[in-house]
């Protein structure tokens, strides 16, 4: 039997968050600005965005399922959400509504070709990034949203205590939301035996096919509400928003403990996941590396958090002999 | 009483395929009569082939990947390695041939890495690929420099813009490799190992078949054929932007789906993705043509790839339970004569 302390780190999100407080420790010690308030809420600022697309995609990873098109979801709700707020004087509450309405019905496109056509989902899910990323363009038709007033933005660059920003506070309670939800609940359960065993969880009598649907539907969800949390944090939104961040969603997930093979994840896991993310490539640039590898920085930390996955869970669809291995 | 079954052997034609040629030849009717510079004096419709020859290329390679059940979504990050590669050499002096050689090297390295990795380490390639990919984007960037290389010396880009008797070079590259891949996939041992591999992991594994070094060859040839797009690319634009294979990573993989290649491995035949290639590149082409945005094209595609396979589902689930009703009243039929 292990000692506690290395019981606790088997769990990814301690683990990753005792990652995150060496690599804050390491970068304030050779710069002390790292440690500054403005710069703590710029990094949770920067990574609130990717931990709803990254907990959205968590539901559907841990259902064995993918999702391609939580990006191009979150840009063209931005966009959508951006023009209502920027012509129309919205305000918040309906512009995060109608974010999280304009997210379902994405998310139900996405759900329909999986759940009901029983398309396979990275086929269904990439022919709806390319639809998505076009109607992104077709919407803003040339245009683009830059004006969205202060007493919305305010809300990315004011504080609530030194170093964290209002946002962050409001996306906290949709953590805990998923993770409740994951962790307590009947759907949230049967999800995880959905994604372990499909096979086996039907025969339990649960409706795999109506669980694999809804999982889609909140992804889209909160891809919606990533998009106005894109709003508030960059005060604007182009045709080509959330382009590149569906793979760096699925990166977070994963480094936040959530396999791609489904049945292991959880919603905190989704958040420290993206905290890391953005942490790390803070500090390269602190370290004053070159911008042109913050993709490379991502790319590393997926390959460590893999290869540690197929050593600490001999994860995988090889899982038997592994295990057997490992178990003795 | 042993009843010897006379399976029927006739030669059937794929169902699939000749979707593909009816839709190809309806496109091509239409964008002819609605809009004249389509056709252009019968060599205009050739010449747009040049546009999608490397995204023809890149499928290729990605087809024989997801022919045994893995994907490698670092490939288009790769060609703009290799287009990059080749451009730094060229403009630091070097000749075409070294430039050509060098990039497909670049390449085709990268290519034995993923396949190293995902072989020997037993990780799923999704995961892998999706991680190198953002590795060698950042290798891509860096290469290119502030400025990436632009301007090559006209032996170079006459592989992407020139022709042979009206047929662009970049054609007759696609089409020659493509027949090297239909040839390597359905007559040679490799193509029957990924085919297996694709189908029954495990049955290949009873069957004695190197899966490793099968895994380890078809990612090398993916990240070798992703090497030959990247110097059609650089060839026919004459620049070599960090982005500029990157971007055909999904039209790619739409290629290779809506050829018919089942995701999951073990099935499809490598000439209907050609026959994809054409379809996907003739339709961007011809819609690029009479003014629409390459977004909207983007949105299309994806359009034409889930109603294809909406459609393709529904009928070979139809087809499945046809079989087995077939198979149920045969296994009763030779039960009875049994007993």
């Amino acid at each position: 039997m292990p000692p506690r302390w290395a019981q606790l780190l088997r769990r990814r999100e301690i683990l990753v968050t005792a990652v995150i407080i060496i690599v804050v420790a390491g970068s304030t010690a050779s710069h002390p600005y790292f440690w500054a308030s403005g710069n703590l809420a710029f990094i949770f600022a920067d990574s609130v965005v990717i931990t709803f697309l990254a907990l959205g995609e968590s539901f559907v990873m841990i259902g064995r399922g993918i999702d391609l098109s939580v990006g191009a979801a979150m840009g063209l709700s931005a966009i959508v959400v951006g023009f209502r707020i920027q012509n129309h004087g919205m305000t918040l509450l309906p512009a995060v509504l109608l974010g999280a309405g304009l997210g379902v019905a994405l998310g139900l496109g996405n759900a329909l070709l999986v759940g009901v056509v029983r398309l396979p989902p990275i086929i269904a899910t990439l022919g709806t990034l390319s639809v998505y990323s076009g109607l992104e363009f077709v919407v803003t038709n040339g245009n683009q949203v830059d004006t969205i007033p202060s007493s919305i933005t305010n809300l990315g660059s004011h504080t609530v205590l030194p170093g964290v920003p209002v946002i962050l506070l409001l996306t906290l309670p949709f953590v805990l939301l998923s993770a409740w939800v994951l962790r307590y609940t009947a759907f949230g359960r049967s999800i995880y035996a959905v994604g372990d065993d499909a096979e086996a969880a039907y025969r339990a009598g649960i409706g795999v096919q109506r669980v694999v649907f809804l999982t889609y539907v909140i992804s889209g969800l909160f891809a919606g509400l990533g998009g106005v949390a894109f709003l508030i944090y960059t005060s604007g939104a182009s045709s080509t928003t959330g382009i590149n961040d569906n793979l760096t969603a699925i990166a977070a997930a994963i480094i936040g403990g959530t396999a791609l093979t489904g049945g292991v994840g959880g919603a905190f896991g989704a958040l420290v996941g993206s905290v890391f993310l953005t942490v790390t490539l803070t500090a390269m640039s602190f370290a004053h590396v070159s911008d042109v590898w913050q993709p490379a920085g991502v790319g590393v930390l997926v390959l460590l958090a893999v290869v540690y996955d197929s050593r600490s869970r001999a994860g995988g669809t090889r899982r038997s002999p592994r295990r057997q291995r490992g178990a003795r | 009483m042993t009843a010897t079954l006379d399976l029927p052997r006739r030669w059937r034609l794929p169902v699939w395929g000749t979707c593909l040629v009816i839709a190809i030849a309806a496109e091509l009717i239409y964008f002819t009569l609605t809009t004249r510079q389509f056709a252009g004096h019968g060599t205009g419709m050739l010449d747009l082939t040049e546009q999608f020859a490397p995204t023809g290329v890149l499928a290729l390679g990605l087809a024989m990947v997801i022919l045994t059940g893995n994907i490698d979504l670092s490939c288009g990050a790769s060609a703009s390695l290799a287009a990059v590669t080749a451009g730094t050499v060229l403009a630091k002096g070097g000749g075409p041939v070294l430039a050509i050689v060098a990039a497909v090297a670049v390449s085709t390295l990268f290519g034995l890495f993923n396949g190293l990795i995902v072989a020997f380490v037993g990780i799923d390639s999704l995961l892998v690929t999706l991680a190198t990919q953002f590795i060698v984007t950042s290798i891509a960037t860096s290469v290119a420099g502030a400025s990436p290389p632009f301007g090559f010396p006209s032996a170079f880009t006459l592989i992407g813009q020139g022709s042979v008797n009206d047929i662009p070079i970049a054609l007759l590259v696609f089409l020659v490799i493509g027949l090297l891949v239909i040839a390597a996939v359905g007559y040679t041992g490799l193509g029957r190992s990924l085919t297996l591999i694709g189908y029954s992991p495990r049955a290949a594994l009873y069957s004695g078949i190197a899966i490793r070094s099968s895994l380890t060859a078809v990612f090398t040839l993916c990240g070798a054929m992703s090497g030959v797009a990247g110097v059609l690319l650089a060839a026919y634009y004459n620049s070599a932007q960090p982005q500029i294979g990157t971007d055909l990573l999904l039209p790619a993989i739409t290629a290779v789906i809506l050829g018919g290649m089942d995701i999951f491995g073990g099935r499809g035949r490598i000439a209907e993705v050609v026959l994809a290639v054409f379809l996907l590149g003739f339709l961007s082409q011809g819609m690029l043509i009479e003014g629409d945005s390459s977004l909207s094209i983007t949105m299309i595609t994806g359009l034409v790839l889930i109603g294809a396979l909406v459609i393709k589902f529904a009928f070979e689930r139809n087809f499945r339970q046809r079989m087995s009703a077939r198979m149920h009243r045969f296994r009763t039929l030779s039960r009875d004569a049994h007993g």
